[in-house]
């Protein structure tokens, strides 16, 4: 799974070279045969009877205490970008014990929950209780968001990526640099305000107010029900579909769904054009694989050549690259959140804790969002892994 | 290679000096593609805007004039031969002056970024990649990905933060581009090792070694050169972050999430319409500064946030056009030259 990527030249793996360079290229290099079975794959042969775990169960444990050390280095990057500049401008004498002490105490405060009052909107709550409340509508959003995505970048991709014609792979480079070059928030103002205030009238109170309906909606139903809290949260899970549908809230419902998949549809088409820039290499180099050209040889239509031999050749490389484009797809949905949502979602959250001026509320985000996708990336190259276990041959 | 007929007068053929082809040969063999020409020529035309700029605005060339008359929305007038992009309410500038006079600094902070990016991470990622397993390509690995985790902009606003608590003076555009270029650097890194680590087990690179070249020597005239292309692929990519940064904090701050600041009630040219401040963590010294990205966050401010406001399209649309057509004359650029590039080996 390393293979096709590195070939590209613009996707990264994120392994730390230590299985040592491979002596022939990776494209070349042969199958696994008969021999290795489906879980346990190119045996390296160094390992000999020296050790008994498996190559891929090493690379899953190496890979697990990756997740730690990282955690430590961003954490400690920001604590470094938080007090040193305070110091200096302080003119308090460098004190490496004092700075590791305090170092240490938001470590414990960290990872004991300890994260602080909120003085947040009008919340005058623990920070944890904060969090609580706002991430479960970004997660409801991503549920949508991340299936409508694959079903678009999927072929989209494929297709584009393997058109030697420059009718249409122009044409996708051409709208993808400009998709990322044109922000998220200006995209999402502006299809809140064409399909609502303009053109639309019948749902004009749909875009404010999170994934609810808007708070003179209530209002003219005879206030907010007793599920939600603050005008915004809900009670009891969090997730505002969910619990509109557990109170038989059915037209809250209906209008909850209709701003989530609203605002998945943006997040997804704007991540289409990020995932595109990156896997578009994959699939040109699979596209020369020597055994797609055997395949052609012998008459094999184009349409089976990639939709049965290399769609499923690239899927495991798809995989790393939505594990490497994850921190992009966060940064999407935040900006998205923001501008579609005036209340509830991690995107306020970040925007909000990021302009207010206050830096100390800016460590349990960082600490959440580190751990968040660093897990996260995790699970994805497990699961490419076991797609498709050949790429422990370059780990 | 071309082996010139003027230097193969040796005695015999093993004494055959080749030379690497000049830029003239080059040049001759392969005229630059029509990305480069349109690329280069678009760019030509922003760099002569710079430059024009610089000239005929001279010392006031970073504060935009504001008419008072023009700060409240409803006088905003729409794009005419007077003011060709329309009039940019809140600031009270006319749009197209307005741009013009923003884009020296916004072509100094861009050219800023990305030559401590590319700096930094081609040869940085090179040297790694070149002794694959060293200390460099560890550390290398590991802070790429470690940062990596974080979304770029969420690492920029956090670290700038920092700099602007601890002095606000010193907070300004050059503490910026540093702090920027030494985000982006290692992505580039990473990209630039993985090339560089294919490249290294190349067979010429193989030969260099073993007639005895010295590790400078096959990193400078090797392994550099051909890892290129993906420090061409990833400038384009470096360009939308700090648009994005400059523009959505901006916004934000002003006109989303909870609401317009209020304005002061009968202070200066307050009143009951939007007068953007800058966020607490702007690089920029005050609101009337030029910048693209400032200007499309007040745009789409003024612009969009407000329902009913569809019709100001030229508050967004110009500054937005102005960022993207930058951004894809530099994509164009260097996919040009990565294609270009490609023919001569």
């Amino acid at each position: 799974m390393t293979d096709s990527p590195n070939e590209s030249g613009t996707l990264p793996d994120r392994t730390g070279g230590d299985a040592g360079p491979p002596s022939v290229p990776p494209d070349r290099r042969p199958e696994p045969g008969g021999q290795s079975g489906e879980d346990a794959p190119t045996r390296p042969s160094r390992a000999g009877g020296r050790r008994h775990l498996s190559a891929s169960t090493r690379y899953v444990l190496r890979r697990l205490a990756l997740i730690p050390a990282q955690l430590l280095f961003v954490l400690l990057l920001l604590y470094v970008a938080f007090t040193v500049p305070t110091q200096i401008a302080q003119q308090a004498s460098p004190d490496a014990l004092g700075f590791f002490r305090g170092f240490l105490q938001v470590l414990v405060n960290d990872f004991t929950g300890n994260w602080g009052n909120a003085d947040f909107l009008r919340f005058h709550l623990p920070w944890t209780q904060v969090y609580a409340y706002y991430i479960p509508p970004s997660i409801q959003i991503a549920l949508f968001a991340l299936p409508i995505a694959a079903a678009l970048a999927y072929p989209i991709s494929l297709l584009a990526g393997w058109s030697r014609r420059p009718g249409l792979d122009a044409p996708a480079q051409f709208s993808t640099l400009t998709g990322a070059l044109v922000p998220v928030f200006v995209v999402g103002l502006l299809v809140v305000n064409a399909l609502f205030f303009s053109y639309l009238g019948w749902l004009q109170d749909v875009p404010n107010q999170g994934l609810l309906p808007t708070a003179p909606w209530f209002l003219d139903r005879g206030g907010y029900p007793s599920w939600i809290i603050y005008d915004a949260v809900t009670q009891p899970t969090g997730f505002p579909l969910i619990d509109a549908v557990i109170h038989h809230a059915w037209v809250v419902a209906f209008i909850s769904l209709t701003k989530t998949l609203l605002q998945a549809l943006v997040v997804a088409a704007a991540y289409v054009a990020i995932f595109f820039r990156h896997a578009r290499a994959v699939v040109r180099s699979a596209r020369e694989e020597p055994y797609i050209t055997g395949a052609r040889a012998r008459g094999i239509s184009e349409r089976t050549l990639l939709w049965r031999h290399a769609a499923r050749r690239v899927t495991p490389s798809f995989l790393l690259v939505f594990a490497l484009t994850i921190p992009e797809y966060l940064g999407v949905q935040f900006a998205v959140e923001a501008a579609f949502t005036d209340q509830a979602g991690f995107g306020n959250l970040v925007f909000a804790d990021l302009t207010s001026g206050i830096l100390t509320d800016i460590q349990p985000l960082i600490f959440l969002l580190a751990i968040v996708i660093l897990v996260w990336t995790f699970l994805v190259d497990l699961v490419a892994l076991r797609i498709d276990p050949r790429g422990l041959a370059g780990r | 290679m071309i082996r010139r007929p003027g230097s193969s007068n040796g005695p015999s053929p093993t004494a055959v000096k080749l030379e690497r082809p000049t830029w003239r040969d080059r040049w001759r063999r392969h005229p630059p593609n029509l990305s480069i020409w349109v690329g280069a020529g678009v760019l030509l035309v922003y760099v002569a805007a710079a430059v024009s700029a610089i000239l005929v605005f001279g010392k006031g060339l970073n504060v935009l004039p504001m008419n008072l008359m023009w700060v409240n929305p409803q006088y905003a007038a729409s794009p005419s031969w007077a003011h060709p992009f329309g009039v940019m309410p809140g600031i009270g500038t006319g749009l197209f002056r307005a741009e013009w006079q923003a884009t020296p600094w916004d072509l100094e902070m861009v050219a800023g970024i990305l030559a401590i990016d590319v700096a930094i991470g081609y040869f940085v990622g090179a040297y790694a990649g070149a002794n694959e397993g060293g200390l460099c390509d560890s550390v290398v690995t590991f802070i790429g990905d470690s940062i990596g985790t974080i979304p770029t902009f969420f690492f920029v606003i956090v670290i700038f933060a920092g700099i602007a608590a601890a002095s606000p003076a010193s907070a300004g555009i050059p503490a910026f581009i540093v702090v920027f270029g030494l985000v982006l650097w290692p992505t580039m890194a990473r990209t630039v090792r993985d090339r560089a680590r294919s490249v290294a087990h190349e067979p010429y690179v193989d030969a260099s070694r073993a007639s005895g070249a010295s590790r400078f020597h096959i990193l400078w005239r090797h392994i550099l050169p051909n890892s290129l292309g993906p420090v061409l692929a990833q400038i384009p990519l470096d360009v939308a972050p700090i648009f994005f940064v400059l523009s959505a904090f901006p916004w934000y701050y002003n006109c989303a999430g909870f609401g317009p600041p209020p304005p002061p009630p009968g202070a200066g040219p307050g009143g009951p319409y939007l007068v953007p401040q800058l966020p607490p963590f702007s690089p920029l010294p005050a609101t009337t500064f030029p910048e693209w990205g400032w200007l499309l966050g007040v745009g789409t401010c003024e612009g969009v946030s407000f329902p009913g406001q569809f019709g100001f399209w030229w508050m967004y649309f110009f500054p937005l056009i102005v960022i993207v057509i930058f951004g894809l004359a530099v994509g164009l650029l260097c996919d040009g030259v990565d294609r270009w590039r490609r023919l001569h080996r």
